[in-house]
C-alpha cells in the first residue's frame, strides 16, 4: 500500500483541537454558558476546517494512505501511535467534522450543566476522530471505548425519554461488542507472529490462514456489527436515539453507527478478506432482513425519534448489503451511503431537536400543522426525509443506487427485496411528514417562532451537503475509489 | 458532432432551458419567499426563456438528421460509467415545445388563479422545480438520468398536490400519488438495474438502435420491458395503479392542468415512445401493454360517467386518453400515440384551465352546483370549454378528431378486431361523458336556476386567466391541420424499423366519428334536451353506479392491502418481534443475570463464623487431597 | 527433648482444633477472639517444637513475633468489640452483617 507521510501532523492536530477544546471548557467558570458555547463552536469549527483541508488536500490520483504519522509507543508489544487516512476513512472523517460542528450549534440553547455537556461531547468526538484515523488495532480498540464512556453519561444526564434505560442498554450492547472485538484483535496479534498491532503490517496477504480469518472475521463482524445496528442486534439503537439529547443523537446516529460499519470494513474485511468472502452470504441475509424489518417497524412508531431510529436500522442495512456484495460498486456504495446517511440523520435529529425544544413533544399525533408555524424548520425535516426515501438529487440516492446495483449483480433476490422496501420507507416517512408537519395548525403551538438565522445555520450546512452530493456525487466517489479499487484488485480469489 | 457552431448554440439553448428554472426554483425557495411578485416574475421569466429556447431549437433543427447528443461521465465509480447529458432528436424537440409552452401558459394563468394565496411564492418555487425536472426529463440522454428526473417530477407532483397542506384530503392525496407512482417506479428502477447489468449501457440512443440488444434472449427482453413499463403504469396512472390521479385533483387547478393532464402524466407515454424500438423487440410485452392501455381506458371512462366533480371527470378522462395513447403505441402506431399526446396536452390543459376559472369564481367543484349558479354566463371559459370538449370527443375539425382517427387507424391495423372494438367503445363513452358534463353546465334546470342571484352581472374573467384560454383554444382548433407536417417531421429520419400505420380502409374512421356523434346524441337526450331529467342511464342501474363511483373498488383493495397486510400484518408482527422476542430476549438475559446474582447472594449472610467454617473445610479438604 | 516430636504435634493439633471449634461455634465475639488466640498458640507450640527438632532458631523468633502480633491483635480486636458492644449492646456476631 502506498504510504505518504504527513508534512504537518494534521490528523493529530484534529485530535488535539478536540482535547484542547475540552480542557479550555474545563477552565471556564460554570455559569458562563455563552462563553462555553462560543469556545465549543470555535474549537469544533477548527476541527471542521482541518477535516475539510485534509479532505481536499488528499491526493486523489495517488490514493493509498496519506497524512501518515507513526510514533512507536510500546515497542515491546508492537503498539504505536499510527495515524493515516485513506479513501475509506476520509469520508467518515469529514462526516465527523461536519456533524461535530453542527451538533455544537444544534445544542446552542442548552441551559442545563452546559460545561459538563460540552466537555463530555468533546471527549466523545475525540474518540470518534481517533478511531477513524487510527491504523493501530490497539488504538482502534482504545478509541472505541473512549467514545463509549461519555455516551453513557451524555444520555443518562441530558436525555429525555427513559434515559437511564436507553443509556444502560446502549452501554451494555456496546460493551458486549467490545468484548468480542478485543479477543479478536488479540487473536490476530498472536496469530500473526510478528508482534505488531499495526494495521498496515497485518494487512499483508497470506499472514493469516483461511481458518483463522474465518474465525476472526466472525468475531469482528459481530462485535462491530452491534455498533452498526445489524439485525437482530439493533434494538439498542432506536432506544438510544430516542433517549439521547439532540446533539448526541446526531453524533450517535450520524457517526457512532458508522464506526460499526467502518470497523467491519477496516478491521474485519481488510484484515480477513477470506473470512469476508466466506461469511458474505450471512452478512447479506442479515442486512436484507434489517432493511425490510427496520422499515416495517418504523411504520408503526408514534414517536418522531423512534421513526428516525428505525429508519436508521433500515438504512444501515443498505450499508451492510453493500459491504456483503464483495464488489467495488458495493464498497463504494456502502461508504457513500455511510456518509449520506450520517448527514441525513443528523439533519433529521437536528430539526427534531429544534421542534422538540419548542413544542416539548415528540409524539407524532400531538404535533401537526408545523409547516404553517415553522416553515423553515419543517422544510429541513422534509428535505432530510426525502433524502431518506432515496430521492434523486439528494445524496442518499447515489449510495443506494450503487449498493442495489451490486446487490443485483450478486444476490438478485435480495436486490429486489431491498428495492421494494423503498416503497415502505417512502410510506412511513411521508406519513410522518403528513401527520407532524401538514394538517391544520395546532393551537397550542400558535406562538412558536421559526428558526432564527443562527440556529438555521447548522441545519442549512447539513442540507447543503445533502444537495451538493446529490447533484455532484463524484466529489466523494473519487475519494472512495482510491481505496476500494486497489483493495478489490489485490483480493485473493 | 459537438463542436460546430450550430451545435454549440443547441447546447447553450438546452442548458438555458433546463438550468434557468432550477436557478429560479432555488432562488425563490431560499431567498425570495417574502416577495411574491419577484417570485412570480422569476418563475415566469425562466419559463419564458425555456419556451423561447425550445422554439429556437425546433427552428434550428427542423431538418435534423441524426440525433444530437452531448454527454459527460457523471458518476465515475469504476464499473459504473453513466453518461449524463442531453439527447436531442425529433421526438423530444416536439416534447419540449409542448412542455415549455404549457408550463408558460399555466404559470401565466396562475397569476390570476393563485393571486392572494399565502403560499404564492412557494407555489412558483415548486412550479419552477417542475419545469426544470420536466424539461430535463425530456432531454435526458440516458435511462438513469431519465429516472432521476422522473422521480423529481414525482416530487413536484407530491408537493403541488399537497400544496394546501392544511387540508387533510390534499396531503392524503399527495402521499397516495407519491406512494403509488413509487410502486411503479420500483419496477422501473429494477428494470434499469437489470438492463444495465446485462448490457452495460443505459444510453437512450443506443437502446434505440437495437444493436446492443440483439444478443439478449427474448424472455429477458420481455422481462426488462415489463419492468420498465411498471414506471409508465405508475406515472401515467394506468391500470392497476390508476386511482391516484383523480385524488390528485386536490391540488390547485393549474397544477392539475399542467402536471396531471398535459405533461407529467404524459411522461409515461413519452417514455414509451422514447424506448419504442426497445419495447417493440418483445411482442409479448407489447400485447401486455395493449391490454393494460385498453383496460385503463375503459375503466376510467366508466368512472367518468358517474362523477359529479368537474375536475374528477377530466381526471378520469385523462387516464382514459393516456390509455388511448398507450394502445396506439402498443399497436405500433408511433406517430398516432405521440400526436394524440400533443393534441391532448393542448385540449386537456384547456379544459382544466376553463374549469379552474369556474372553480376560482364559484368555489365549488360540483357540476350541478356550477350549473345552477350560472357558469354558462362566463363567456370566454364556457366557449373554450365547449371547444375543448368537442376536441376531446373527437368532433371535426378540432385537433382531437385527427389524433383520435390516427389512433383508430393504428388499432385497425391489428389482426385481432377486439382492440378496435374496445377503442371504438372508448370513443363513444368519451363523447358521452364529456357532453354529459357540458350539457349539465349549459342547461341548468329551470327550477334550480331561480335561486341563482341575478345581480352577479356577467362574471368577469381576469385577463391573466383569459389569455391562456384563448391561446389554447386557438391551438386546439388549428393543431389538427398540422397532422401531415408533424407526421413527416417525426417519422422522417426516425429510428428504422418502425411500423408506420398499416393502411386500412376508411371505415374505422367513419365508425369512430359516428360513435362520437352517437355519444353526444345520447348525452343530449339525457341531459341536454328540454325536459330531460339529467339522469344518466348508468344512474338508473344501482349496481353499476356503485361500481363506477367506487372506482371498481380498486381503492378499497389498496387500502385493505396496506392496512391489513402491511400495517396490521407485517409491521405489527415485526414490531411485536422487536419488543417481545429481541428485547424480551435481551431483557431475559439481563434478568437472568440479576436473578442469579440474587441466588448466589443468599450465600452471603455476613456471618464471620460461616466463612471460617468454609475456610477450614477447604483447608481440610486441600490437605487431604495433597496428603493422598 | 523428653517428649517425642509427634506427641507435641498431636497436642498442638488438638489445641488448634479446639480453638477452631471455639471460633466457629460460639456466638460471642469475645469467645471468637479467644478461639483465634488459641489457634495462634497452637501454631506457636508447633514452631517451638520444630525449632528444637530441627535445631534452627528461626522457629523461636517466629514465636516471639506471633506473641507480639497476638498482643496487638487482641488489643485492637477487643477495642473494636467493646465499641461494637457500646453501639449495639450485643456480642452476637449475627447482628454485625451490615457489609452483607
Amino acid at each position: 500500500m502506498h504510504m505518504e507521510p504527513a508534512s504537518f501532523p494534521f490528523l493529530s492536530a484534529i485530535l488535539l483541537s478536540c482535547i484542547a477544546g475540552m480542557f479550555t471548557i474545563l477552565f471556564i467558570p460554570e455559569e458562563k454558558h455563552r462563553l462555553i458555547k462560543q469556545v465549543s463552536a470555535v474549537f469544533s469549527g477548527i476541527c471542521l476546517l482541518l477535516t475539510l483541508y485534509v479532505f481536499f488536500a488528499f491526493n486523489r490520483r495517488v490514493g493509498g494512505m496519506q497524512f501518515v504519522e507513526n510514533i512507536p509507543w510500546i515497542p515491546s508489544l508492537g503498539i504505536s501511535y499510527f495515524n493515516g487516512v485513506d479513501g475509506f476513512s476520509l469520508p467518515n472523517l469529514l462526516l465527523t467534522g461536519i456533524v461535530f460542528f453542527t451538533g455544537v450549534l444544534t445544542m446552542w440553547e442548552l441551559e442545563n450543566r452546559v460545561k459538563e455537556y460540552f466537555a463530555l461531547y468533546f471527549v466523545l468526538v475525540a474518540g470518534v476522530f481517533g478511531l477513524f484515523m487510527s491504523l493501530d488495532l490497539f488504538f482502534i480498540f482504545v478509541w472505541y471505548d473512549v467514545s463509549l464512556f461519555p455516551m453513557y453519561l451524555l444520555i443518562a444526564i441530558w436525555g429525555t425519554t427513559r434515559k437511564e434505560y436507553g443509556a444502560m442498554k446502549l452501554t451494555l450492547y456496546l460493551l458486549a461488542g467490545s468484548s468480542l472485538i478485543l479477543p479478536a484483535i488479540i487473536f490476530l496479534w498472536a496469530k500473526s507472529g510478528i508482534n505488531t498491532f499495526s494495521f498496515v503490517s497485518l494487512m499483508h496477504p497470506g499472514l493469516f490462514s483461511p481458518a483463522d480469518q474465518k474465525f476472526a472475521f466472525l468475531l469482528l463482524f459481530l462485535g462491530f456489527g452491534i455498533l452498526a445496528a445489524v439485525w437482530p442486534m439493533h434494538t439498542w439503537s432506536p432506544d438510544g436515539h430516542v433517549a439521547a439529547p439532540h446533539g448526541v443523537s446526531m453524533v450517535h446516529a450520524g457517526v457512532l453507527m458508522k464506526i460499526g460499519a467502518f470497523g467491519v470494513l477496516r478491521v474485519a474485511i481488510m484484515l480477513c478478506p477470506l473470512g469476508w468472502i466466506y461469511w458474505a452470504k450471512l452478512m447479506a441475509v442479515l442486512a436484507v432482513i434489517g432493511i425490510i424489518y427496520g422499515a416495517l417497524v418504523g411504520l408503526r412508531q408514534t414517536d418522531l425519534k423512534y421513526v428516525i431510529g428505525y429508519s436508521s436500522v433500515s438504512h444501515m442495512g443498505v450499508v451492510g448489503l453493500g459491504l456483503s456484495t464483495v464488489t467495488v460498486e458495493g464498497l463504494n456504495g456502502a461508504v457513500f451511503q455511510m456518509f449520506a446517511h450520517g448527514i441525513m440523520t443528523a439533519l433529521l435529529f437536528s430539526s427534531v431537536g429544534y421542534i422538540y425544544d419548542r413544542t416539548h413533544t415528540k409524539a407524532i399525533p400531538e404535533l401537526g400543522g408545523l409547516s404553517r408555524i415553522m416553515p423553515v424548520a419543517s422544510a429541513f425535516f422534509i428535505l432530510a426525509a426525502l433524502a431518506g426515501i432515496g430521492l434523486p438529487g439528494l445524496a442518499n440516492f447515489w449510495g443506494e443506487l450503487l449498493v442495489f446495483l451490486a446487490a443485483f449483480k450478486v444476490y438478485p433476490l435480495f436486490g429486489v427485496i431491498a428495492v421494494v422496501t423503498l416503497v415502505v420507507t417512502a410510506l412511513f416517512m411521508l406519513r410522518v411528514v403528513q401527520k407532524a408537519f401538514y394538517g391544520p395548525q395546532n393551537p397550542h403551538f400558535a406562538g412558536l417562532k421559526d428558526l432564527s438565522p443562527w440556529l438555521g445555520t447548522p441545519r442549512a450546512i447539513l442540507a447543503a451537503v445533502l444537495l451538493i452530493l446529490g447533484l455532484y456525487p463524484s466529489l466523494l466517489f473519487n475519494v472512495i475509489r482510491t481505496a476500494s479499487v486497489p483493495f478489490m484488485h489485490g483480493l485473493p480469489r | 458532432m459537438p463542436g460546430s457552431p450550430s451545435h454549440t448554440l443547441d447546447l447553450a439553448a438546452m442548458i438555458a432551458a433546463t438550468m434557468l428554472p432550477l436557478a429560479s426554483c432555488l432562488v425563490i425557495l431560499i431567498a425570495a419567499r417574502s416577495r411574491p411578485r419577484l417570485c412570480a416574475a422569476l418563475s415566469i421569466g425562466s419559463a419564458t426563456i425555456a419556451l423561447v429556447c425550445s422554439i429556437a431549437l425546433m427552428a434550428l433543427n427542423s431538418k435534423m438528421g441524426a440525433p444530437i447528443q452531448f454527454t459527460t461521465d457523471f458518476i465515475a465509480s469504476s464499473g459504473l460509467n453513466i453518461g449524463f447529458g442531453f439527447l436531442l432528436d425529433r421526438l423530444n424537440l416536439l416534447m419540449i415545445v409542448v412542455v415549455s409552452s404549457i408550463c408558460f401558459l399555466v404559470q401565466v394563468y396562475s397569476l390570476g388563479y393563485m393571486a392572494g394565496d399565502s403560499g404564492f411564492s412557494r407555489y412558483y418555487g415548486f412550479m419552477s422545480l417542475f419545469t426544470w425536472a420536466m424539461m430535463s426529463l425530456s432531454l435526458s440522454a440516458s435511462l438513469l438520468q431519465l429516472y432521476f428526473f422522473w422521480e423529481l417530477v414525482g416530487l413536484s407532483s407530491y408537493l403541488l398536490i399537497g400544496f394546501w397542506y392544511e387540508k387533510f384530503s390534499a396531503t392524503q392525496a399527495g402521499k397516495k400519488a407519491f406512494i403509488m407512482t413509487r410502486a411503479g417506479d420500483t419496477a422501473f428502477f429494477i428494470g434499469i438495474l437489470v438492463l444495465f447489468l446485462h448490457t452495460g449501457d443505459l444510453s437512450i440512443a443506443n437502446l434505440g438502435s437495437r444493436a446492443p440488444l440483439a444478443h439478449l434472449s427474448p424472455s429477458f427482453l420481455t422481462l426488462c420491458a415489463l419492468l420498465i413499463f411498471g414506471g409508465i403504469v405508475g406515472k401515467s396512472a394506468q391500470f392497476p395503479l390508476l386511482t391516484w390521479l383523480p385524488d390528485a385533483m386536490e391540488g390547485p387547478t393549474p397544477v392539475s392542468a399542467l402536471l396531471h393532464s398535459a405533461t407529467m402524466v404524459a411522461a409515461g407515454v413519452y417514455l414509451f415512445a422514447r424506448l419504442f424500438p426497445f419495447f417493440s423487440l418483445s411482442a409479448v410485452a407489447m400485447s401486455v401493454f395493449l391490454a393494460i392501455g385498453t383496460i385503463s381506458m375503459l375503466l376510467a371512462s366508466t368512472m367518468a360517467m358517474v362523477s359529479r366533480d368537474i375536475k374528477k371527470v377530466w381526471a378520469y378522462s385523462t387516464i382514459s386518453q393516456l390509455g388511448f395513447m398507450i394502445m396506439a403505441l402498443a399497436a405500433g402506431g408511433y406517430f398516432a400515440g405521440i400526436f394524440h399526446l400533443t393534441t391532448h396536452a393542448g385540449f386537456k390543459a384547456l379544459l382544466f384551465l376553463c374549469s379552474g376559472v369556474f372553480i376560482h369564481h364559484f368555489e365549488t367543484n360540483d357540476v350541478y352546483e356550477l350549473s345552477r349558479r350560472g357558469a354558462r354566463r362566463m363567456l370566454i371559459p364556457m366557449v373554450s370549454m365547449v371547444l375543448g370538449a368537442a376536441a376531446l370527443s373527437g368532433i371535426p375539425p378540432l385537433s382531437g378528431y385527427f389524433s383520435k382517427e390516427a389512433v383508430m387507424g393504428s388499432l385497425a391495423g391489428l389482426a385481432d378486431p377486439v382492440w378496435l372494438a374496445a377503442g371504438l367503445t372508448g370513443v363513444f363513452l368519451t363523447a358521452y361523458y364529456t357532453f354529459r358534463l357540458i350539457f349539465i353546465l349549459l342547461f341548468p334546470r329551470k327550477s334550480e336556476v331561480s335561486s341563482a342571484p341575478s345581480h352577479e352581472s356577467a362574471p368577469h374573467t381576469a385577463p391573466a386567466m383569459a389569455l391562456p384560454l384563448i391561446i389554447l383554444a386557438t391551438v386546439t382548433a388549428v393543431l389538427g391541420f398540422f397532422e401531415t407536417p408533424l407526421k413527416h417531421f417525426l417519422e422522417n429520419g426516425m429510428i428504422p424499423g418502425i411500423v408506420t400505420g398499416v393502411r386500412v380502409g376508411a371505415w374505422p374512421h367513419m365508425a369512430a366519428l359516428a360513435l362520437a356523434l352517437a355519444g353526444v346524441a345520447l348525452a343530449w337526450t339525457e341531459f341536454g334536451r328540454k325536459g330531460a331529467e339529467q339522469i344518466g342511464f348508468i344512474d338508473r342501474i344501482p349496481v353499476l353506479y356503485r361500481l363506477f363511483s367506487e372506482r371498481w373498488y380498486i381503492d378499497r383493495f389498496y387500502a385493505l392491502l396496506v392496512d391489513l397486510v402491511v400495517d396490521r400484518g407485517l409491521s405489527r408482527l415485526c414490531n411485536l418481534n422487536d419488543r417481545k422476542v429481541i428485547d424480551g430476549g435481551i431483557e431475559g438475559v439481563c434478568g437472568a443475570t440479576v436473578e442469579s446474582g440474587k441466588v448466589t447472594a443468599v450465600l452471603q449472610t455476613g456471618m464471620v463464623q460461616y466463612r471460617l467454617i468454609v475456610i477450614f473445610a477447604v483447608l481440610a479438604l486441600l490437605s487431604l487431597y495433597y496428603y493422598y | 527433648m523428653i517428649a517425642p516430636f509427634s506427641h507435641v504435634l498431636i497436642v498442638a493439633g488438638i489445641l488448634f482444633a479446639l480453638g477452631a471449634f471455639c471460633a466457629v461455634v460460639r456466638r460471642n465475639l469475645i469467645m471468637i477472639v479467644l478461639g483465634i488466640e488459641i489457634m495462634l498458640n497452637a501454631a506457636s507450640i508447633v514452631f517451638v517444637a520444630a525449632s528444637l527438632h530441627l535445631n534452627n532458631l528461626d522457629g523461636q523468633s517466629f514465636v516471639l513475633f506471633i506473641l507480639a502480633v497476638a498482643a496487638t491483635e487482641v488489643s485492637v480486636g477487643l477495642a473494636i468489640i467493646v465499641y461494637a458492644f457500646r453501639r449495639t449492646g450485643s456480642f452476637d456476631p449475627r447482628n454485625f452483617n451490615l457489609l452483607r
